[in-house]
């Protein structure tokens, strides 16, 4: 039996000679620090298809077991699902800001209308704030 | 499934390859993540962004906007009551309608809803006393007053200023926004030193008298 459980990546950078005393920790940072890594999944692995297996129908038992590949996460994703509901919102508000100020333009009121279109400029901003609050995440 | 019953027809392979197609397309996942939705409603967010600004300095077309006063156009040598005349004014693009109701009334407005722009037409048998028809969603406007009284549209017609000669025919004169009275759409074309209007008077030399001095107006 090797020493390591699994087989070495011949890809993988060499290991730096052993610590003196036991390296802290890292930081968790979402992704892996080579980029060749953080390619998506249909990049790195072309044989496997977006289904990721259930959709063909030979395999009849996928994964290795119970909770095998569920989001490690949930809170990442959770946030990411909140920022996309926000945004949405904010884009039905728009939306219905967009019918006032060519209501008011119509009718004649420019100074209204161009109070309508400051707030829908604001919202895009808040949109774009919301987009790009998190851009370490994967 | 008995020995009687009959044997089901060996499949066509062919179109077993078909629905086998079909099925994976069906069963595949969506690769458009989270973050690429999210990235779109930015997109989204920004283009309603530009189109409010773009509205609001004028990319869309008012009727009877034109640079300067618009000039007083004959519309025709009569309309008898009941009847309606579609005509342009003050601009060619500037589709618009004459009605003249039962009672006399002379009433005139632009011809594009203003739900979706299509054409307004006069419909002498329907309501009490006729009402502005459009026909695209069913949008009624208030022949007197040009105001919405049911259906969709989110304002009432912009007006189209008409008055009658004493020989009977008609002239329109100017134009007045949706909400806007016939007087203040005259002034604010013509500017306020007019009769009638806010600034007549106020100081200064007034200006001419208007034309239509010695018509009978019966807008």
């Amino acid at each position: 039996m090797s020493e390591t459980p699994f087989p070495r990546d011949p890809g993988a950078p060499e290991a730096a000679g052993a610590a003196p005393e036991p390296p802290r920790p890292p930081a968790y940072t979402p992704g892996s620090a080579q980029p060749r890594l953080n390619r998506p999944v249909h990049e790195r692995y072309p044989q496997i298809r977006p289904t990721s297996g259930y959709g063909d129908p030979r395999i009849r038992h996928t994964g290795p077991g119970p909770g095998a590949g569920t989001e490690q996460e949930p809170e990442r994703s959770s946030k990411l699902s909140a920022r996309l509901t926000l945004a949405l919102t904010v884009v039905i508000g728009q939306l219905w800001g967009l019918t006032i100020v060519v209501d008011e333009w119509m009718a004649g009121d420019t100074g209204t209308a161009w109070w309508g279109a400051g707030f829908l400029v604001l919202s895009f901003l808040v949109v774009l704030g919301i987009w790009l609050v998190d851009p370490k995440d994967r | 499934m008995s020995v009687t019953d009959p044997q089901p027809p060996a499949p066509d392979p062919r179109a077993d390859a078909a629905q086998e197609a079909l099925r994976d397309r069906i069963a595949a996942d969506s690769l458009t993540t989270r973050r690429d939705y999210l990235r779109i409603v930015a997109t989204v967010s920004g283009g309603l962004a530009v189109g409010g600004v773009a509205v609001a300095s004028g990319i869309l077309h008012r009727h009877g906007d034109s640079e300067g006063a618009p000039e007083p156009k004959k519309v025709a040598d009569r309309i008898e009551p009941g009847e309606s005349l579609a005509f342009r004014y003050p601009g060619d693009e500037d589709r618009a309608i004459a009605v003249r109701m039962d009672d006399g009334t002379l009433a005139g407005y632009s011809a594009v809803c203003t739900h979706l722009a299509c054409a307004v037409l006069w419909r002498k048998e329907r309501g009490s006393e006729g009402e502005l028809y459009c026909p695209c969603h069913e949008g009624i406007f208030d022949a007197r007053t040009g105001e919405v009284t049911a259906g969709p549209p989110p304002r009432g017609l912009p007006k189209v200023i008409l008055i009658e000669q004493v020989d009977g025919s008609v002239w329109a004169i100017g134009t007045a926004r949706s909400g806007e009275s016939l007087v203040e759409g005259f002034c604010r074309q013509n500017g306020d030193d007019r009769p009638g209007c806010p600034g007549f008077g106020a100081g200064g030399p007034a200006g001419p008298a208007p034309k239509t001095a010695e018509r009978s107006e019966r807008t």
